[in-house]
């Protein structure tokens, strides 16, 4: 794998926005970078990409299927007692996921290890399938890649299939925070794509979604919510007024409730677990294992705790993109990819 | 070998201008047809609504900030 540096498109901005990707910039900063890519080798892209995510899939729905089954998995996780129903509910229907997005650290000289599952609410999806593609053709047109260059990027044809399976001639409602440029983005292509799939839809700010008296969801023109796309986090719809309405609507939500597993970062710690040694996992563990000494707890939690920050809004943008912030008491350290990898590393050496 | 296709959008960007404005339906009264009426909403107040009441989904994210770029 190479970082090679290269040209910008000198006019991407006004492609990005005639193709509907308005949130390129955030608060003035760039949230898409193109003076970068990557080159991969086909055995990197097939054998220690593809193939590792792959597995990791399979050991995290393998996780799924202890957890639902064992209390003590769902009382580390944190997950709400009244909702274990709803969740093992979903799991056992067998209700179908849209997608995820597995978060790795890959240099090519080591096995890809996973940081991070964002499995319930993945965004980055329109700037991989589409705006990712658009660079690839215009930038081998202006000759700034060679024109060999190929790109392994299916996902758009791959969420147009999803949607025709997942759909079955139902009408779809897609909603979300939609003051969110990024969220709006992310559900306007979505909803796209399921367009292209032949389903009927409707895209709605998650405030909008209404509870009718006869004990189903409903959108804001009284119309019943059968099937809903919805970007925004099961732990949320759990803590919200509508949380407790959830198990008595007919409604099929996408991700399904049993992605409130997955999405929870406490898998981290319960894969390493259950797959120990797996050269596609890091160390991983919770606050009080005691096999953990204190120093390495401090090493992994920090840096953990200040990703959930960053996830969660609370850190600003600089904690975010190639390099990774890390901070507490005021002093703040910046690292690139490699060096936080090291850092994790580093903690188990302690153990 | 794996480039395979162009991809084709059918709503978004210039040919649907502002897609996401433009398909984003929002909430109003209550509809042709509709009669409304004072209910008590989620948190307690007495609020006009349909027979519906709204309101119960989206609060979280003022509490916990949003989920950030990249998502959850």
């Amino acid at each position: 794998m190479q970082r090679i540096t290269c040209p910008e498109r000198d006019d991407w901005r006004t492609t990005a926005d005639e193709t509907g990707f308005d949130f390129h910039t955030i608060d003035g900063e760039r949230y898409w970078d193109e003076r970068a890519y990557y080159a991969f080798t086909l055995d990197e892209i097939e054998h220690q990409i593809e193939a590792p995510s792959g597995e990791i899939d399979a050991m995290c729905l393998e996780l799924v299927a202890c957890a639902i089954g064992d209390e003590d998995y769902l009382r580390r996780l944190k997950i709400p007692e009244s909702f274990w129903p709803l969740i093992s509910d979903s799991w056992y229907r067998d209700e179908a996921s849209l997608y995820g997005r597995l978060d790795l650290s890959f240099d090519g000289r080591g096995p890809a290890k996973l940081l991070e599952y964002n499995a319930d609410t993945p965004t980055s999806i329109f700037e991989a399938a589409v705006f990712q593609w658009t660079w690839l053709e215009q930038a081998i047109g202006r000759r700034i890649i060679p024109e060999h260059a190929d790109q392994f990027n299916s996902i758009h044809e791959h969420l147009i299939e999803a949607w025709k399976k997942l759909g079955e001639a139902r009408y779809l409602h897609l909603a979300g925070t939609t003051e969110s440029s990024e969220d709006a983005g992310t559900l306007a292509y979505l909803e796209d794509t399921a367009r292209q799939a032949g389903l009927a839809t409707t895209l709605i700010d998650i405030e909008d979604i209404g509870w009718r008296d006869d004990g189903s969801f409903v959108d804001p023109d009284d119309r019943g919510i059968e099937l809903a796309f919805k970007l925004y986090p099961w732990e949320w719809m759990f803590h919200d007024a509508f949380g407790r309405r959830l198990a008595q609507a007919p409604t099929r939500w996408i991700e399904p409730p049993w992605k409130a597993i997955l999405s929870n970062k406490g898998i981290l710690p319960l894969l390493w677990e259950m797959f120990p040694d797996h050269p596609n996992l890091l160390p991983a563990f919770f606050e009080d294992d005691p096999k953990v000494s204190p120093k390495s707890i401090q090493a992994v939690s920090s840096a953990w705790s200040i990703l959930d920050m960053v996830n969660r809004g609370r850190a600003d943008d600089k904690a975010v993109g190639r390099q990774i912030t890390l901070g507490s008491g005021g002093c703040w350290l910046r690292l690139t990819q490699e060096q936080y990898t090291k850092l994790l590393s580093r903690g188990r050496g302690d153990n | 070998m794996k480039r395979s296709r162009r991809v084709v959008l059918t709503m978004m960007g210039s040919a649907a201008i502002g897609a996401v404005s433009m398909g984003l339906v929002r909430r109003s009264d209550c509809g042709p047809g509709g009669v409304s009426r004072l209910a008590r909403g989620p948190d307690g107040r007495l609020i006009e609504n349909c027979g519906v009441t709204y309101g119960g989904f989206g609060g979280a994210p003022h509490r916990f900030h949003g989920h950030g770029h990249g998502g959850g």
